[in-house]
């Protein structure tokens, strides 16, 4: 089995607030995080696609069909978009780094039709990151 | 307010998952292993160098490792928990909580210190990266808001090390070990 890795960077804006909690809560539980007016991050998503190379093209998948999956289903919702306001597969809840990668987990497993999609990691930072994987698979390839 | 204690405030997460669910993408909790990792960086110095061999053996494995004062690394830790999302915090772990479990038990000993004199379990142990990796997998593994999936280090931009813990037995370890009867 071969893993393939693309990497896209986008960036938008958010901020944690949970409307159900008072704002002392919110704070306490957020931090700066819970600014009202939010702040942004350069996101790098790397994406991983398992499968076997086709015996005629060489190729898991064609990179250019990934990176047009990417762009339709990721940069165009997210890229330059406050992630509370702007998209609405995160509303309702916290976009945290977690939450963001299991949306776009959501969102791509179902449009990759060569290969299975492996793992999503999204950084924030290049200090903290979410990996998304499908319950049970390899979690080889780290 | 720790994630922990926030978990046990019922009318609060009951509150939050009705707000919070309603309105969300419904999403299949248990189809998908969601983990957050987190990097940290120390500086400490090292030597590499065994009681068990002699002084000839030592230079021969170790090379410049082994010189007698020792050098220094910037190392990078990366620790990877896996849990549940809590709903009402979009969170795995509070990374407040991570960052100081990680500081008191790790970085405050590690940071700025020399590994072979500062820190006990390398009294007798090889402090490479590999032990390192063990060392602080143990370290880190009571953390008690999410799993300690792994622990990460690298050394130098060219080398890595990962742990994971002690892998489960699988069948084929059960069928290719020896009875001791036989």
């Amino acid at each position: 089995m071969i893993l393939l890795t693309r990497k896209i960077e986008f960036s938008a804006s958010h901020l944690y607030h949970n409307p159900n909690l008072s704002a002392e809560e919110n704070r306490r539980i957020f931090g700066k995080c819970n600014n009202p007016h939010g702040h942004g991050h350069n996101y790098t998503l790397e994406v991983t696609v398992a499968g076997e190379p086709h015996p005629v093209t060489g190729m898991v998948l064609d990179l250019k069909e990934l990176k047009e999956i990417l762009e339709r289903e990721v940069m165009q919702r997210m890229d330059h978009r406050h992630l509370n306001y702007e998209v609405p597969e995160l509303a309702g809840q916290i976009p945290t780094c977690e939450n963001i990668a299991r949306v776009i987990w959501q969102l791509l497993e179902p449009k990759i039709k060569q290969g299975k999609l492996h793992r999503v990691r999204l950084y924030e930072s290049p200090d903290l990151f979410a990996d998304c994987y499908r319950n049970g698979a390899s979690r080889a390839g780290n | 307010m720790n994630r922990r204690t926030f978990s046990r405030t019922a009318t609060a997460t009951a509150r939050a998952e009705q707000g919070i669910e309603e309105r969300g993408t419904p999403v299949k909790e248990d189809a998908l292993h969601i983990e957050l990792g987190r990097r940290y960086l120390f500086a400490a110095s090292h030597r590499l160098h065994s009681r068990q061999l002699s002084e000839e053996e030592n230079y021969r494995v170790f090379g410049k490792c082994n010189n007698p004062y020792g050098h220094g690394h910037n190392y990078i830790l990366e620790v990877s928990l896996s849990g549940k999302i809590d709903p009402a915090t979009g969170m795995i772990a509070n990374l407040a909580d991570l960052d100081a479990f990680v500081t008191r038990h790790v970085l405050e000993e590690f940071d700025h210190h020399s590994l072979n004199e500062d820190v006990p379990a390398f009294s007798d142990k090889v402090p490479t990266t590999e032990n390192l990796c063990i060392e602080i997998f143990h370290r880190l593994q009571n953390f008690p808001h999410a799993k300690l999936e792994r622990v990460r280090i690298q050394e130098t931009g060219n080398n890595s090390f990962e742990y994971a813990g002690k892998r489960r037995k699988t069948t084929r370890d059960q069928a290719n070990r020896r009875d001791p009867a036989e």
